[in-house]
C-alpha cells in the first residue's frame, strides 16, 4: 500500500539536504560509460534494400532453381521403376483367393504367382521394395508401441518390456519378444522373383537380404540380448523365457538361419521397425546385385513373382505392392522434387518480372510527377 | 495537576470533541498512554488506533515470499496456461512430448521473476530501514535523547534541528525564531520550492520558550483533539486543551512529515500523527501497473492463438474419433490404435494430446525474452550519454522497464509548464523607466556583458542586464524617478531576507518577486530586513527604515499587490506593482510617459518577457487616517463580508497612481525547448500544456516555446462552447476558422488554431460528458492545446479524457508533486529531475534531467524500441506458429493421432537454441536509421503512432504467414517422401532443418543492422542445430536412455542424403518467398516515397525559420504567483 516511492523520495530529500551542507564526500560521477555497446554505436554493416538488389535476387533464384529442377526431373526420369500391385482385390488377379481367405489366424501359407513383363532392361543394381498403402505406421499409438531397450538387447527389458508395448506386452504369461504393435505387425510376405526365359524355364533371381537396413540400426540400435550366438537359449531360457508376438508364425530367434541376421538384428525386422512417415510407403525388401558389366541386372522380358501371401491388408482397404527400381544419387524415382523446383523457380522468375514492371511503371510515374516540383 | 481533575476534564472534552468530529486524541508527554494503545491493539479495537512510526513498504517476509510470489505469478494467464500444459504432459497417455519440454522454461520464468521481485523487495526493505533508523531527538524525562524514527510515538515531544527532515506530523510548540515562527520546505510534498512559514500558538510560544526548555517542555501536558488521520495536506482541524483553555489549531501550526526545517535553528513539536497516519503516507496512492499498448494487442492475440489451438485440437479430436471408428469397423489387428476400443475416449485423449503438441505455438520463451529485451532497452536509456546532464550528474533513468515500445508510439504529449518547459529561474532582463528602455533582451543572458557593480557591497553579480547609463543615473542621483522605481521594487514584496556572509539571500514565495528584489539589490537599492512593522532598505549605501503601514495582498483576481509605507521623512507612500491592464486603468489622469510605456510593454511582450507595471502614489495623511480606521473595522468582521469590504477598500487606495516603469523578467525556457517542441510536432505529436499558472503566462510561454504560432487563432472557451453547443460542431468549427483573417485554406487553418482553456472552464465537462468526444475531435485538429489554472486532479482528468477518446498513447511530463497524478494516469509518465522535489521522478516511468532529452527518448530510443519490439513479436509469432502448426497438417496423414512430426529434443531446443539469439540480436541492436538521422527525420516517428509495424492487421498477417509456412513446411516434404522408402524420422529431420532454415532466412531479411554479434548469432544458431541434432541422435546418448534418444543415427544418415538437403532448401525458400515478395514490393513502392519525405523535410526547415520571426500583439504579461 505504502508506495515505495515515498521512501525513495524522502531519501532524495535527505540526500539533497546533506549535499547542501557540503558534507558530501567525493561522489562518483554517474556519467554513463562511453562504450560502443552502451551508446548503441556498434560498428555495423547496414545493407539497404533497393530495387536494384532485391529484384535480381528473384531472377537469380529462379535461374538457379529451374536448372536444378530440370536436373532432378531428368535424373528421376532416368530411373527405371516397375511397380505391381498384388493385393488381390480384383477377381481376376492372382492373389484374389489368398486375399479373400487369409487371416492372421491361418496356419498354412497361401501361395500365389504374379506374372509381369519388364519392357526395358534394368542396368545397374536393382532394389526390390514392398509397398503398403493406407497403413498408418505413423499413428502415434502404433509408433510408440515398442521397447527400444528390449530391442537394444537389454536383459531386464527383455523379461519386463515397457508399458508402451501394451497390449502386445505379455502373452500367455510370458513377455513378448519383441514386444509392441510394430513388431507384432511385421510384414511377413515372402517374395521370390523368377526370370521367365523364352523356353519357359524359371530362373530364380538371387535376392540379397543383407545390407538393406541402416548401419547404425543394425549395429547399434538393434542388438540381440546376450550376443548373437545361441539365441534360442536366451529367448527360451528359464529366467528369460519369452513368447513370440501373437501374429508371428515363428519366434524371433527363428527369423533366419544366419546368426548375423537373426533375432533382433534380422534386417527385414529392422527395416519394418523403422516406421514410415506417411500412410503410403515402401520399404526395401531385397537387393538384386549387378553381376557383370555386360549383362543388365534385369534384362527385359517376362518375370514371375512368387508370393507367399501371409499379410492381410484388405480388411483396412490396404494395398500391397512389389516395386523394382534402380537408384541414382538422389535415391529412388522422385519426380515431385524436380517439378517442385521448376515450379518454385518459375514463380520466382515470374514474380521478378512482375515486380520489375511495377518498379518501372511506378518509378517513371513518380519521377514524372516529381519534375514539376 | 491532579489525576482526578485530569480525568474529569477529559471526559468533558471528549464529549465536546466528539460532537465536532475531533476524535483523535493526543496527550503530550504521555508516551506510556499511547504506547499502551499501540501495542495492545489485539486485545481491544480501540487500543490499536495509533500507528507506529515505521514505514513498511516491503511485501514479503521469508515465510510468505514463496507462496505470495507464486500466487502473483500464476495470476498471469500465460503462466497458468503453461502450468496446465505441464501437468498434462505428465500424464503418459496424452503426453505427446515429454514434460521437460515445458518445465524447464516455466521454472526459469518463475525463478527469474521471483528473483526480480525479491531483489526489489530487498531494496524496499533497505530503503525502509534507512528511513526507519534515521535519528531524531525525543524528550524523555527532561532531556533530549536521540532515538530512531521508528520509535517515535504519538504524544512525544521532538526537537527538530535545522535542515532536518520532520519524522512525523507535529504540532509546532515553539521555535528559535521570534514569535516561534519557523520555515519549512515542502518540496517533497507539493513541489513548491519556496519556504513556507509555520507559527506556534502564542500560548505555547510564550510559555514554552523560557529556559531551561527541557524542563518546561516536559511539564507540558496539553491534550490535542483533532481529526482522524486523513490525506488532506492543506487542512488541519484541531484543538489544544491546556490549562483548562482550548486553543483552536489549523494548518499553520502543523509540521508535516517529509518537510524540511529551514532557516530555523530548532523547533519543538508534539507528535500528532505517526507512520501510516501521517498526511503524506495517506497520500501515497496505489501504484498502477502499466502495460504497453502493444502488449495488450499481443495478449489479445495470444488469447486468440490459444483459442485457435483449442478449436483446432477439437476438430482434430473429432476427426480422430471418426478415424478410430473406421479402424474399429475395419480391422482387428490395428486395434491398438484405439484406446480401450472406445473411439470417443480416444478422441478425448487426442484432444489433450493436441493441445500439448500445439502449445509451442505460444511459447513461454516469448515472455522471458520479452522481459529481457525490455530490460536491455531500459539499460540503453540509462546509459545514453546524450541524455546525461552534466550539471546535476544525472543520467536518464528508466524506472519502469516495461514501457519502452510505448515511447515509440506517443501521440499526445501533455506537459507541465513551470520547471518543465521553463527553468523556473527568472531573470530580470529589461526595464522601462519613465518611458526609457534599459537593457536588451535580444542578447542571450549568458552573453550579456556584466556591469561593473563593484561599488555595491551587496552585489552578487547575477544581474543579466547591461545598462551603464541607468547605473550612472542612479549613482549620480540624476533621475529621481528611476531611484523611486527601484525603491518600489525593494519595498513592494513579501520576501524574507536571510543573511549569509554579509549578503542578503532572499526567500520569496514567488520567483518573480525574488528576481525583482535581487535586481534592485544589484543596482544598489538593497532590501535588508523586514520586521512586522518596518522594512530596512539600503539606498546606495544609506540605510533607511520605512514604516510598514499595510500590505495590500496579491490575489489572482486583483492581479496586483501594494505596500503602504511611511518614509523616514514622514510622507505616506503607496507602492504598487501588478499586471499592466490593472495598473494602467488606475493611473492618474495625464500620466506622463504613458505612450512610451505602452510601447515598451508591447516590445517586452514580443520578446516573451513577463512584464509588471510599477506605480507609486503619495497618500495624503488625512486619507491614510481615514482609510486606516475602516481597515481596522474590517479586520473584526466575518470572513466573507470582510473579503468584499477589503477589496473595495484596497481599490480605493490603489487609484491615482503615477507610473514609474515596467519590469521585464525572462522566465527562461529550458535549453532547447522550442526546438524540441517543434521537432516533436513535426513527428506528429500533439503537445498540450497543462499548467496551474494563469492563462496569460501560459500563453506567453506557449509563444516563446513555439507551441503557439504567432499567426494562430486562439480559440477560447466562449467560442469553443458555442461550437460545442451547435448542432454540427465540425461545420461551425470550420466556419469559425474561416472568419479568421489569417486562415488561408481549410487545411492550413486547422494547423493554425490553438485551444486555450482554463481549469474552471474544463470543469464544465463534468456536467456535459457528451461534449467530450466532440471536444477531442476539435482538439485533434488544433495545433496545440493550452490548459491553464488546472489543479493536479484536473490534469489527470484531462489525461483521462484524452485516453478515453483517442486510441493514442499519452505521455505526461512534469517535475513537481502537482504533476504526480497525471504522470501516474498517462500511459507513459516522465519526471523531470529539476529544481523541485523528487516526487515526480519517483512516480514517473522515466526520469530525465532536461525537457529536450525527450527528443532522444522518444525519437531515438522510443522509435528504436518500438521497431525492435514489433519486429521481435511478429517474428516470434511467425516462427513458433509456423513450426507448431505443422502438426495439424501432419495429423491428417497419421490418423489424427497427435503424433509429433519432430524429435522431442528439437521441440525443446527450437525456440531456445536454434532461433532465439538472432532475433534477440535484432531486438537489441536493430537500427533502421541511426540516432542522428532519427532526429533529423522526425516524420519517421509517425510509423509508431499509426502502429504501422504492430497493428492487429500486421500481427494477423504474420499469423497468416505462419500458417502458410507451416503448410509449406509439411506438404513439400510430404510430396517428396510420399510412397518412398524414407522413414518418419528422416522426414522429421528434414522438416526440422527446413524450419530452422526458414526461421534463419527470415531473420536475415529482417536484420538491417549487422553487427558482428548478429553475424555470430545467426551462424551459431544454424551450426547449433546441426551439432545438437548430432548430439541428441548419437549412439552414446541412445545407449544411456533409448527412449529419450530414439532418433539415434538419423541425422548422421539424413545429412548425407542429397534429397533431404534439396527438400529442406526448397521448403525454406518456398516458405520465405511471400515475405521476400512483400519486402520487394515495399522497396519498389516506397522508393519514390522517400524522395517525397525528403522534400517535405526541407520544406519544413524553411517553415521553421519563418517561425522565428514571430510577431504578435495578442500577448500581455502579468505578475505571476504560484
Amino acid at each position: 500500500m505504502m508506495a515505495s516511492s515515498y521512501n525513495a523520495k524522502e531519501e532524495d530529500g535527505h540526500h539533497s539536504g546533506s549535499a547542501s551542507h557540503g558534507g558530501a564526500a567525493v561522489v562518483k560521477s554517474k556519467k554513463p560509460d562511453n562504450t560502443a555497446f552502451k551508446q548503441q554505436r556498434l560498428p555495423a554493416w547496414q545493407p539497404i534494400l533497393t530495387a536494384g538488389t532485391v529484384l535480381p535476387a528473384f531472377f537469380v533464384i529462379g535461374l538457379i532453381f529451374i536448372p536444378i529442377g530440370i536436373g532432378l526431373y531428368v535424373t528421376s526420369n532416368n530411373i527405371k521403376e516397375f511397380e505391381i500391385d498384388y493385393t488381390g482385390v480384383d477377381m481376376n488377379s492372382a492373389c484374389y483367393s489368398c486375399a479373400k481367405n487369409f487371416s492372421w489366424n491361418s496356419t498354412t501359407s497361401c501361395l500365389c504367382t504374379v506374372d509381369f513383363t519388364l519392357e526395358q532392361p534394368f542396368e545397374s543394381n536393382v532394389f526390390m521394395y514392398y509397398g503398403l498403402s493406407n497403413f498408418y505406421q505413423n499413428h502415434r499409438r502404433y509408433v510408440k508401441s515398442r521397447d527400444d531397450s528390449q530391442l537394444n538387447g537389454d536383459m531386464s527389458a527383455l523379461t519386463n518390456p515397457s508399458k508402451e508395448c501394451e497390449p502386445y506386452r505379455m502373452s500367455e504369461g510370458l513377455p513378448i519378444a519383441p514386444c509392441g504393435a510394430i513388431a507384432n505387425s511385421l510384414f511377413n510376405d515372402t517374395l521370390k522373383l523368377y526370370y521367365l526365359e523364352a523356353n519357359g524355364t524359371r530362373n530364380e533371381i538371387p535376392l540379397v537380404k543383407k545390407g538393406i537396413a541402416w548401419w547404425t540400426d543394425k549395429h547399434v540400435k538393434f542388438r540381440n540380448p546376450g550376443g548373437n550366438a545361441n539365441l534360442t537359449a536366451v529367448f527360451q531360457g528359464n529366467l528369460t523365457a519369452t513368447s513370440k508376438p501373437v501374429n508371428w508364425r515363428n519366434p524371433v530367434y527363428e527369423l533366419d538361419q544366419d546368426p548375423e541376421n537373426n533375432g533382433f538384428i534380422n534386417e527385414d525386422f529392422i527395416v519394418w521397425m523403422r516406421t514410415a512417415a506417411l500412410p503410403t510407403f515402401r520399404k526395401l525388401y531385397r537387393i538384386i546385385q549387378k553381376k557383370s558389366s555386360t549383362m543388365p541386372t534385369l534384362p527385359s522380358g517376362k518375370y514371375v513373382l512368387d508370393i507367399t501371401y501371409n499379410y492381410p491388408v484388405l480388411s483396412f482397404d490396404g494395398r500391397k505392392r512389389m516395386i523394382l527400381s534402380t537408384i541414382s544419387w538422389m535415391g529412388g524415382k522422385n519426380p515431385f522434387l524436380g517439378i517442385a523446383y521448376i515450379t518454385v523457380g518459375s514463380i520466382c522468375f515470374f514474380l521478378g518480372v512482375v515486380l520489375l514492371i511495377i518498379h518501372h511503371k511506378y518509378d517513371t510515374r513518380s519521377t514524372g510527377a516529381d519534375i514539376p516540383n | 495537576m491532579q489525576p482526578n481533575n485530569d480525568l474529569s476534564l477529559h471526559r468533558i472534552m471528549n464529549t465536546e470533541s466528539l460532537d465536532s468530529g475531533l476524535t483523535w486524541e493526543v496527550k503530550a508527554n504521555s508516551s506510556f498512554y499511547h504506547k499502551h494503545k499501540q501495542k495492545k491493539s489485539f486485545l481491544c479495537f480501540h487500543w490499536g488506533r495509533y500507528a507506529d512510526n515505521v514505514v513498511r513498504s516491503y511485501k514479503y517476509s521469508p515465510l510468505t515470499f514463496l507462496p505470495l510470489t507464486l500466487f502473483e505469478q500464476f495470476q498471469r494467464a500465460a503462466n497458468l496456461y503453461f502450468l496446465l500444459i505441464m501437468v498434462m504432459q505428465c500424464v503418459p497417455i496424452i503426453s505427446a512430448v515429454p514434460w521437460y519440454v515445458t518445465v524447464i522454461p516455466l521454472l526459469s520464468v518463475l525463478i527469474i521473476r521471483g528473483l526480480k521481485d525479491l531483489a526489489n523487495d530487498l531494496a524496499r526493505r533497505r530503503s525502509d530501514r534507512e528511513i526507519n533508523t534515521r535519528p531524531c531527538d525525543v524528550l524523555v524525562s527532561q532531556s533530549f535523547q536521540t532515538i530512531q524514527w521508528k520509535d517515535v510515538r504519538v504524544g512525544d515531544v521532538l526537537r527538530i534541528n535545522k535542515d532536518q527532515v520532520i519524522p512525523a506530523d507535529l504540532l509546532l510548540l515553539s521555535s528559535s525564531e521570534p514569535y516561534s515562527l519557523c520555515y519549512v520546505e515542502t518540496a517533497d510534498i507539493d513541489g513548491e520550492t519556496n519556504l513556507k512559514y509555520r507559527q506556534a500558538l502564542s500560548a505555547t510560544h510564550t510559555e514554552l520558550t523560557s529556559q531551561p526548555s527541557e524542563e518546561v517542555l516536559s511539564a507540558f501536558d496539553g491534550v490535542v483533539f483533532c481529526e482522524e488521520p486523513n490525506n488532506r495536506l492543506y487542512t488541519f482541524r484541531g484543538q489544544l486543551q491546556w490549562r483548562g483553555e482550548g486553543f483552536s489549531l489549523d494548518n499553520e501550526h502543523i509540521l508535516l512529515r517529509g518537510t524540511v526545517l529551514r532557516n530555523t535553528d530548532w523547533a519543538y513539536g508534539l507528535t500528532v500523527y505517526t507512520g501510516s497516519d501521517t498526511k503524506i503516507l495517506r497520500n501515497c496512492g496505489k501504484v498502477r501497473v502499466k502495460t504497453t499498448r502493444m502488449e495488450k494487442v499481443f495478449n489479445r492475440l495470444v488469447v486468440g492463438i490459444v483459442l485457435c489451438v483449442l478449436s483446432a485440437a477439437l476438430l482434430l479430436a473429432i476427426a480422430s474419433s471418426v478415424f478410430s471408428t473406421w479402424v474399429m469397423s475395419h480391422t482387428q489387428f490395428q486395434s491398438v490404435l484405439v484406446v480401450d476400443d472406445n473411439p470417443i475416449y480416444t478422441g478425448f485423449l487426442v484432444y489433450w494430446s493436441y493441445i500439448i503438441l500445439l502449445s509451442p505455438a505460444m511459447p513461454i520463451a516469448l515472455y522471458i525474452t520479452f522481459d529481457m529485451i525490455h530490460t536491455i532497452h531500459s539499460l540503453f536509456i540509462d546509459c545514453d550519454m546524450e541524455m546525461y546532464w552534466q550539471q546535476t550528474d544525472r543520467p536518464a533513468q528508466a524506472r519502469n522497464t516495461s514501457l519502452n515500445e510505448d515511447l515509440g508510439q506517443v501521440g499526445y504529449l501533455l506537459s507541465d509548464k513551470t520547471g518543465t518547459l521553463t527553468q523556473n529561474h527568472l531573470l530580470f532582463r529589461q526595464c522601462c523607466i519613465a518611458g526609457e528602455i534599459f537593457g536588451d533582451a535580444s542578447v542571450r543572458a549568458e552573453d550579456v556583458e556584466l556591469m561593473d557593480l563593484g561599488w555595491n557591497p551587496y552585489s552578487c553579480g547575477n544581474l543579466f542586464m547591461s545598462a551603464p547609463m541607468l547605473v550612472q543615473r542612479l549613482r549620480e542621483d540624476q533621475c529621481p524617478i528611476s531611484r523611486q522605481f527601484f525603491t518600489a521594487l525593494a519595498l513592494c514584496h513579501t520576501v524574507m531576507a536571510q543573511w549569509t556572509e554579509d549578503i542578503p539571500v532572499y526567500q520569496a514565495a514567488s520567483p518573480d518577486e525574488e528576481a525583482l528584489v535581487c535586481a534592485a539589490r544589484e543596482l544598489g537599492l538593497v532590501f535588508l530586513s523586514r520586521t512586522r512593522d518596518f522594512i530596512v532598505v539600503s539606498e546606495l549605501g544609506i540605510k533607511r527604515q520605512y514604516e510598514l503601514l499595510a500590505v495590500l495582498d496579491f490575489t489572482s483576481k486583483r492581479r496586483r499587490m501594494s505596500v503602504l509605507v511611511r518614509e523616514p521623512e514622514g510622507g505616506v507612500k503607496l507602492f504598487c506593482k501588478g499586471a499592466d491592464i490593472v495598473i494602467l486603468e488606475r493611473l492618474e489622469e495625464d500620466c506622463p510617459h504613458l505612450d512610451k510605456t505602452e510601447r515598451a510593454l508591447e516590445l517586452f511582450a514580443e520578446a516573451c518577457l513577463r512584464t509588471l507595471c510599477v506605480a507609486v502614489r503619495s497618500v495624503p495623511e488625512a486619507l491614510w487616517g481615514q482609510w486606516r480606521k475602516t481597515l481596522t473595522k474590517a479586520a473584526t468582521m466575518a470572513t466573507c463580508d470582510r473579503d468584499a469590504l477589503l477589496e473595495t477598500l484596497y481599490d480605493q487606495m490603489e487609484t491615482d497612481l503615477l507610473i514609474l516603469g515596467v519590469t521585464a523578467i525572462e522566465d527562461r525556457l529550458q535549453e532547447g525547448v522550442p526546438e524540441t517542441i517543434a521537432l516533436l510536432q513535426e513527428a506528429g505529436l500533439k503537445v498540450w500544456v497543462l499548467t496551474g499558472d494563469k492563462k496569460e503566462t501560459a500563453i506567453n510561454i506557449g509563444y516563446s516555446c513555439k507551441l503557439l504560432d504567432p499567426e494562430a487563432r486562439l480559440l477560447e472557451w466562449q467560442e469553443l462552447r458555442e461550437i460545442l453547443q451547435s448542432s454540427d460542431p465540425q461545420i461551425s468549427f470550420l466556419k469559425g476558422r474561416q472568419t479568421d483573417v489569417w486562415a488561408v485554406g481549410k487545411e492550413s487553418a486547422g494547423v493554425k488554431t490553438s485551444l486555450v482553456l482554463t481549469g474552471p472552464e474544463l470543469a464544465e465537462f463534468d456536467q456535459r460528458p457528451e461534449w467530450e468526444p466532440t471536444f477531442m475531435k476539435l482538439a485533434d485538429q488544433c495545433q496545440s492545446v493550452i490548459c491553464s489554472r488546472v489543479t493536479p486532479a484536473q490534469k489527470a482528468q484531462i489525461v483521462r479524457l484524452v485516453r478515453k477518446h483517442t486510441s493514442s498513447v499519452t505521455m505526461c511530463i512534469g517535475d513537481g508533486a502537482n504533476d504526480v497524478n497525471m504522470i501516474k494516469t498517462a500511459h507513459v509518465g516522465v519526471g523531470l529531475a529539476g529544481v523541485e522535489g523528487g516526487q515526480a521522478v519517483q512516480n514517473a516511468d522515466f526520469a530525465l534531467s532536461q525537457f529536450r532529452f525527450l527528443q532522444q527518448l522518444l525519437l531515438v530510443h522510443g522509435r528504436w524500441s518500438y521497431r525492435r519490439i514489433s519486429l521481435f513479436l511478429r517474428y516470434f509469432l511467425f516462427k513458433t506458429c509456423g513450426f507448431a502448426l505443422v502438426h495439424i497438417w501432419f495429423g491428417c496423414f497419421n490418423g489424427f493421432s497427435a503424433q509429433s512430426l519432430y524429435e522431442r529434443w528439437f521441440i525443446a531446443f527450437y525456440t531456445v537454441f536454434y532461433t532465439a539469439t538472432p532475433i534477440l540480436c535484432v531486438a537489441i541492436f536493430e537500427q533502421d536509421v541511426n540516432a542522428e538521422s532519427s532526429l533529423k527525420q522526425p516524420e519517421l516517428y509517425k510509423c509508431g503512432q499509426t502502429q504501422e509495424l504492430s497493428s492487429p492487421l500486421m500481427l494477423l498477417s504474420s499469423l497468416l504467414y505462419a500458417v502458410y509456412s507451416s503448410l509449406i513446411l509439411f506438404f513439400i516434404p510430404c510430396g517428396v517422401f510420399y510412397n518412398t522408402a524414407f522413414d518418419q524420422q528422416t522426414m522429421a529431420v528434414t522438416v526440422s532443418m527446413a524450419a530452422t532454415f526458414i526461421a534463419t532466412i527470415e531473420v536475415i531479411l529482417l536484420t538491417r543492422y549487422w553487427t558482428k554479434i548478429n553475424v555470430a548469432a545467426v551462424c551459431t544458431s544454424v551450426v547449433l542445430f546441426f551439432i545438437c541434432s548430432r548430439i541428441t541422435q548419437s549412439a552414446f546418448l541412445f545407449q544411456r536412455s533409448p527412449i529419450d534418444y530414439s532418433f539415434m543415427g538419423v541425422s548422421e544418415k539424413a545429412f548425407r542424403e542429397p534429397v533431404v538437403w534439396l527438400t529442406a532448401f526448397l521448403t525454406a525458400w518456398t516458405a520465405f518467398l511471400p515475405s521476400l515478395t512483400a519486402h520487394a514490393l515495399r522497396v519498389v513502392l516506397s522508393a519514390p516515397n522517400k524522395h517525397k519525405v525528403h522534400s517535405v523535410s526541407s520544406h519544413s526547415v524553411e517553415l521553421q525559420s519563418k517561425f522565428r520571426r514571430r510577431t504578435s500583439s495578442h500577448r500581455s504579461s502579468h505578475q505571476q504567483r504560484m
